[in-house]
Parts: structure tokens; sequence; C-alpha cells
């Protein structure tokens, strides 16, 4: 049977290359000196200064990962960890500055925010040049800020939260994350207020040699909702740039939190993010994840569902094409009784890509009666390409219903062959099969958001018979 | 005494996960061991050739390096066994570990020829006193179009160590079934890689397990598809009652060349009580497209719905409870032709049950 021919992702928007202009770019490289520099230029209180020496002094303790993709290609005296853009935060994109405004304009956020959104935060290198919200919400309470303002601002709110969540001993990136974080959003959701339009940050990192370290700390308190979207992109150069993130979700009692996340990063991108949420009693929160871009991702979003009753839903994509190693997947800690976990992951590997899907799914002593049930299922479309199911599954107590099943292969011959009986050519067939493989996580989607993750996997089938 | 790393993944994941290796600290590994005289072999002695000279072999993976040297060189029971022609009826190998013959290493190698049958029990014993030693490695080639079925049955005491390392080559439209039967040891740990070697080569894994008090079972299955058409099969049932701690590691893997292969993959842990703890790793690896794999895992508690109708049917709770269980392992046990065998693993669930 003929091969599918699957498109790559048209990257003509993504990888807009501007100017590597600005207005202040750290030296390369990772030592005390430049941690204080970067405390300087952004101002930090001390104790935040503190907690960066303190962060780095943990980065050169902890090894490497000795498992997952090979990132030894990574030599931080290579990487810019700060790079200032020449204007301050806006709240109007008339002011935004002209050439990092016509790169979002064709990433497409402006529309999007006028459309679809309750609020919008757009970061350029390393600090956010945009942020703002709805004025209903400010009324209600509701703040949406980078970090930086937030730190300012509401500093006892932040010491809190702020890598109490992710602590910076968890893993070397962390620890990386802690010592140069810069940007990023601040979200905090009052008590019983639905905020019933996404929020959406967007991150770009335009600098070449550099890394984006965004910290978002989102704070859902009790009986509140949300929905939050991230994206990022980069354009592509030729040695690597660096990301390491961090997202930490505070779920309170009764709340609800959407997280979405359409990642495209350049494949020159080593994207080593890390992503958690704590959820409180009857609280939920649901990971939406698409994961197309970067050469290689270490990406595991964790519920840590910590409250009687609170539960967790992980919806997620990967495309990996020529070059990529997308190593994804989900961590899920039930932690008090009547817990529950909903996994349903699916992946794509072509043109010689690699895709793994990594896994941790933990029933505590204590979490009786708790509920957990995964899916994976992965599509090989030719024999170049690579596609791995490595999943951990603890547990720990009697009562309990765990289920876990994963699939693997080719587009099926028989479906192919049934459609083609119903009058469907073999090409339109085959993209009907591929589309409908990855609609369960499209329709999570909003569908701004669904129609931008179609193209990004562009599902148009050419005529490749033969 | 040494830590033992033990039974690596053949890909690891993260630390933290408790699950690459295993590792043991209270385990001695004696440097010098007696003869073993208690082994007994009863059956088809007389189609089947059985020699103490050893071929020199390769294991792909073994349940670690220590342990793999260990057989290879002071074995106190060395075995080759060749089969030449079709037989119909069954080789036992019986190995009791007493106070006499408490350390057994044995290093057993099976070449079963092209086009030939037979099926090989070998069961291991401890009497209940002794503080016992099992390492035993166990290498077989099938050849082009044999069929062979491997029966192992561990009934080993709570007090034994028990290591076992198992390979497989297949070759050409040959078959290996093993169906494996793990009930004894305090660490029990076994690593079975199954080599499919050439196109329609097909290998099936039934195994039943079962964990009582402090018993730690660490089982990692490795089976790579390299044929054509090659097919795997793994199947396993356990149940864990006490404080015991069972780690699955699974791990089909397609490689490149393996077109329209298959694999299954199925566990199932039955958790007995509220301290027992199932860790399990059933992995895909897959580097080939026209193929098929699947697997799936589970864990919980009997079914409560179950019980209470047994209950009703004037069984007393852990009657019950046996019930299911054995209705679990039914399959499993059913594939073993040997009644007398069937019946002493049936009584020994009802032991350790009880």
């Amino acid at each position: 049977m003929a091969k599918t021919n699957l498109k790559e992702i048209n990257r003509n928007i993504y990888d807009i290359k501007n100017k590597d202009e600005y207005e202040f770019k750290i030296k390369k490289g990772l030592t005390p000196e430049i941690i204080e520099e970067i405390a300087k230029q952004k101002n930090d209180p001390e104790w935040m200064k503190e907690f960066r020496l303190k962060a780095l002094e943990v980065y050169n303790k902890l090894e490497l990962p000795t498992w997952g993709p090979d990132i030894s290609e990574l030599n931080m005296d290579e990487i810019a960890t700060y790079v200032k853009p020449k204007t301050k935060i806006n709240d109007s994109w008339e002011d935004v500055p002209e050439d990092i405004k016509n790169t979002f304009d064709k990433l497409g956020i402006p529309e999007a925010e006028k459309k679809s959104l309750a609020g919008v935060g757009a970061q350029y290198d390393s600090e956010v040049v945009y942020h703002s919200m709805r004025e209903d919400l400010k009324k209600q309470g509701v703040i949406y800020t980078d970090m930086e303002t937030a730190v300012r601002e509401y500093p006892e709110l932040v010491k809190k939260h702020f890598m109490k969540c992710v602590p910076v001993t968890d893993h070397k990136f962390v620890a990386l994350h802690g010592a140069v974080w810069s940007g990023g959003s601040f979200v905090y959701v009052p008590k019983n207020v639905k905020v019933d339009i996404p929020l959406q940050s967007y991150f770009r990192l335009n600098s070449p040699e550099s890394g984006q370290f965004e910290h978002t700390l989102i704070i859902v308190d009790e009986g509140a909702s949300l929905h939050f979207i991230e994206g990022c992109s980069a354009p592509k150069y030729n040695k690597v740039n660096l990301h390491a993130g961090c997202v930490e979700l505070y779920v309170k009692e009764n709340a609800y939190l959407r997280y979405s996340t359409i990642e495209n990063w350049s494949k020159n991108m080593l994207n080593l993010n890390t992503k958690k949420a704590i959820v409180e009693k009857n609280a939920q929160i649901d990971w939406v994840t698409g994961s197309f871009g970067s050469k290689i991702s270490m990406l595991y979003p964790m519920s840590i569902l910590n409250g009687e009753g609170a539960k967790t839903e992980y919806t997620g994509i990967s495309f990996a094409g020529k070059g990529q190693n997308l190593d994804t997947g989900f961590k899920v800690i039930h932690n008090n009784k009547n817990t529950s976990s909903v996994v349903n992951a699916k992946s794509i590997s072509k043109n010689g890509g690699k895709c793994t899907y990594r896994s941790l799914v933990r029933i505590n002593e204590n979490a009786q009666n708790s509920k957990s049930s995964v899916s994976c299922e992965s599509l090989m479309l030719d024999n170049i390409s690579i596609s791995d199911t490595i999943p951990v599954n603890d547990i720990r107590t009697d009562e309990v219903e765990f289920s876990h099943e994963a699939k693997i292969g080719k587009i099926s011959d028989k479906a192919i062959f049934y459609l083609m009986s119903r009058g469907i050519s073999e090409e339109d067939a085959k993209a009907m099969i591929v589309r409908g493989f990855a609609y369960p996580i499209s329709k999570e989607l909003p569908v701004e958001y669904a129609v931008e993750m179609n193209q990004l996997i562009n599902l148009e089938l050419e005529g490749s018979i033969g | 005494m040494e830590t033992l790393k033990l039974n690596q993944t053949p890909v690891r994941t993260s630390r933290n996960f408790n699950i690459n290796n295993i590792k043991l600290n209270n385990v001695e590994i004696p440097e010098k061991v007696e003869e073993f005289t208690n082994l007994e072999i009863t059956g088809q002695t007389n189609k089947i050739k059985i020699e103490n000279n050893l071929d020199e072999y390769f294991l792909q993976y073994g349940a670690g390096d220590i342990l793999i040297n260990q057989a290879k060189s002071i074995a106190n029971q060395k075995l080759k066994i060749t089969i030449d022609s079709k037989t119909n009826k069954d080789l036992f190998l019986k190995f009791q570990l007493d106070k006499k013959n408490i350390n057994l290493i044995d290093n057993i190698e099976i070449l079963a020829n092209e086009d030939t049958k037979a099926t090989i029990y070998i069961k291991y014993y401890a009497d209940e006193k002794i503080q016992g030693f099992h390492n035993g490695i166990l290498k077989i080639f099938a050849k082009n179009n044999a069929n062979i079925n491997i029966i192992i049955v561990n009934l080993l005491n709570a007090k034994t160590n028990n290591f076992m390392s198992i390979d497989s080559a297949i070759s050409e439209k040959a078959k290996v079934n093993y169906t494996i039967v793990d009930f004894g040891g305090k660490n029990n740990i076994t690593n079975l890689y199954t080599n499919l070697l050439e196109k329609e080569s097909d290998c099936t894994i039934n195994t039943i397990y079962l964990g009582k008090e402090d018993q730690l079972i660490d089982i990692n299955y490795i089976g790579e598809l390299r044929g054509e058409n090659s097919n795997i099969n793994m199947e396993i049932q356990g149940a864990l009652k006490d404080n015991a701690k069972k780690h699955f590691k699974g791990t089909i893997d397609f490689k490149k060349g393996s077109k329209k292969a298959k694999g299954n993959e199925n566990e199932f842990c039955m958790l007995l009580s509220d301290t027992a703890k199932s860790l399990a790793l059933p992995m895909l690896l897959c580097s080939e497209e026209d193929v098929e794999g699947n697997h799936s895992s589970a864990a919980g508690k009997v079914g409560e719905k179950q019980l209470f109708y047994i209950m009703s049917r004037g069984f007393e709770q852990k009657e019950a409870m046996k019930l299911m269980v054995k209705a679990k392992f039914n399959t499993i046990i059913e594939s073993i032709k040997n009644e007398e065998l069937k019946n002493e693993i049936n009584d020994k669930i009802d032991t350790i049950l009880d």
C-alpha cells in the first residue's frame, strides 16, 4: 500500500527572525557573578537574589538525568540566560516596538485577544513586553500580571507559593530555572470567581544562543475556575537554544483549572520544562498539551492529588518529525481518598522522529477508593521512526481501580480498505484516520486553537500514491 | 555485605520511579559451593540426551553479572539437554534443596534441533526449615520448526533467595512456550530474555506469581522481535498478600525488520491486603512501522461483588478469596498437562493463602 505522505509542519510563520536587538544581554555561562547581575538587572528584592544564588549551588551539585534523550550537546557556557528586550512592559499593542509587535501579529496573538481571550501576556526573550486583562475581571479581583510585578506587588502571596510546588531540588534544570528565571505570568483567581473566557500567555524566544526561563504561577482559590493557555515558539538557529520554564499551579478546594499548551519551539530548541499542580479537596486540574516543536523535549506535567476527591485529566499529543526526539508524558500522585486520574496520550512519529511516552501513576497507601485509567496510542508513519512507551504504575494500596492500556502500530490497512469500499479515495481515507487519531485532543481545545493545532499537524495528505 | 544491583531494565527511566533495577542489601552470594546431589531426572530420558559438558554460550541480559559469572564458573549442577526428535513424553528435572544441599547453582542448556518437539519441566523445591540459595541460568536454542514447552515451577520456601536468568534464541518457525509458576523465594528475582530471531518465530510466556509476608518478587521479561511475522505473548497473573511486594518489568521491543510482527502483554495483579505493593513497567519499544503492539496492566483488590456472590453460596471469605485467585490463575494452570503437578500447584495456592 502507498505511503502516507504527511507534510512537515509549515514553520514559515514561526521562523520569522528579528534582528538580535536588545537592551541588555548577559554574558554566556553560569557563575554567581552572572546570577547577581541578573538579580541587579531585574531589581530583585534581597530574598529573591539569595534564592537565586542558593538555586545555583543546587544546580552545581545535581547531575544530568541518566535516562531519556541525550542532552550532552547542551553547554551552559554557550548560553546567555538573560536577554532584556528594548522595551518596557506595555498594556497597549501600539506601544510595543514595531518589530516585536509584527512578530506577535503574525502569530495571531492580538487578533486572538480581540476575539476569544479575557487577557493576554506576551513575552519576548526574557521579559514580558505586553500584558492586559479585561476590566470586569480586574473588578472581580482577578490578578493577571507578569511575575516581576507580582514579586514586587504581591510579595507575601509569591513568597508563600514560589517554587514550593516545584522545589529547586527536583532536578538539575529546575535548579537552573530557580537561578536564572525571568518573565512569565502570575494569576490569582479569588474565591468563587469563574473566569469563563481563557487567559493566554505567549512566549517567544528570538535571541540566538540564549535561554528562556519564564515562571508561571497560578493560584485558583476555593470554588473558582480558570482556563489558561500557553503558547511558545522561536525561529530556528544553528546552535542550540534552551527553554527551562517552570509552571506551578495551586488548585484550591472545589476549584477548577484547565491548562492548555500548544508548544511549537524551533528544531534547535532543547525544551526541558517542568510543570506541576497541587490539587486540593474536590478540585480538578485538566491538562491539554500539544507538543510539535523542539529538537529535544523532556516534559512530564504532574498532578499531585492531595485533597480528598481531587481529580485530574491529561490529554496530550506529540508529533515528532525529522531530527526530533520528544520525550513527553504525565505523572500523577494520588495522595488522598477517592481521587481519580484519566490519561489519554497519543503520539505520531514520522520521518525519523522519535516519540516517547514516559509516565508515572502512583497511588499511595492513603488513597483508598482511588481510580486511575491510562490509555496511550502511538502511530508510526514510516519505518525509520521510533516510538516508545515507558509507563510506571506504582500501586500501594488494594482499594483501587487501576488500568493501563497502550497500543502501537501503523494506520490500519483494514480501516483504509473499509473507507475505500465506501467510495473514499485512499488519500482521503488516510487523512481521515490521522485526523480521527488526533481528534480526542483537538476537541479539548477552544476552536481557534484546535485550528492552530490542525495547521501545525498539517494533515493535508498529498497525492503520493506509489 | 555488598549491595547487589540486579535486573536492570533495557531502557532506563527516572531514578525516582524506583524501577530501573532492584537493590538488595541482605543477600550473600556464596563464593564456594558443595556438590548438589538432590536432583531427580525422570520421564523421557532415553530420547533426550543429557550431558554435563556445556557449550560456551552468551546471555544477553541475565539477572546480574555477578550471578551469571557465578553460574558459569562454579555451578554445582551443569546440564546440557539435546532434543533430536519429536517426543510426546515429558522430561522432569526436580531440584530439592535440603540440609545437605543448601546451595544450588544450576547451569542448564537446552538445544532443540530442527523439527523437534518436547516438554521439559524444571521444578525447584526447598525443605521448609532451610535458608537456601538458588541461582540458575537457563539457555534455550530452538532451531527451525522446533516446538518446545518449558514449565518452570518455583515452589521454594519463603526463606530461600531465588535468582533465575533465562535466555532463549528462537529460529525460523520455532516456538518456545514458557509456563512459569513463581511462588517461592524470599527475594525472588527472575530475568527472562527471548530473542525472536527469524521469521514466524514465536514465544509465549504465561506466568502466575503469588507473594506473601515480606516476599519481594522482581520480574524482568524482555522480548525482542527481529523476524518478520514473529510473535510474542506475555500473560502475567499474580496475587499479593501481607506485605509482599512485586515489581514487574515487561518489555516488547520491535526491532527494525520485524515487519508484521505482533506483541501482546497483559499483566494483572490482585492485591489481597492494603499493605501489599505492586509496581509495574510494561514497556513497548518500536523501530518498525508495520507491527502491532499492545500492552495492558491492571491492579486492584478482589472484586467485592464476585466475593459477595461466592460467599452468599456458603463459602467463608478466605475460601472465597482462594476461589477467586484460582479462577484468575486457572487458564495458565490448565495449560499444564501434568495432573499431578496441577494438583500440587492448587494445593500450594491453598497453603499460601491460608
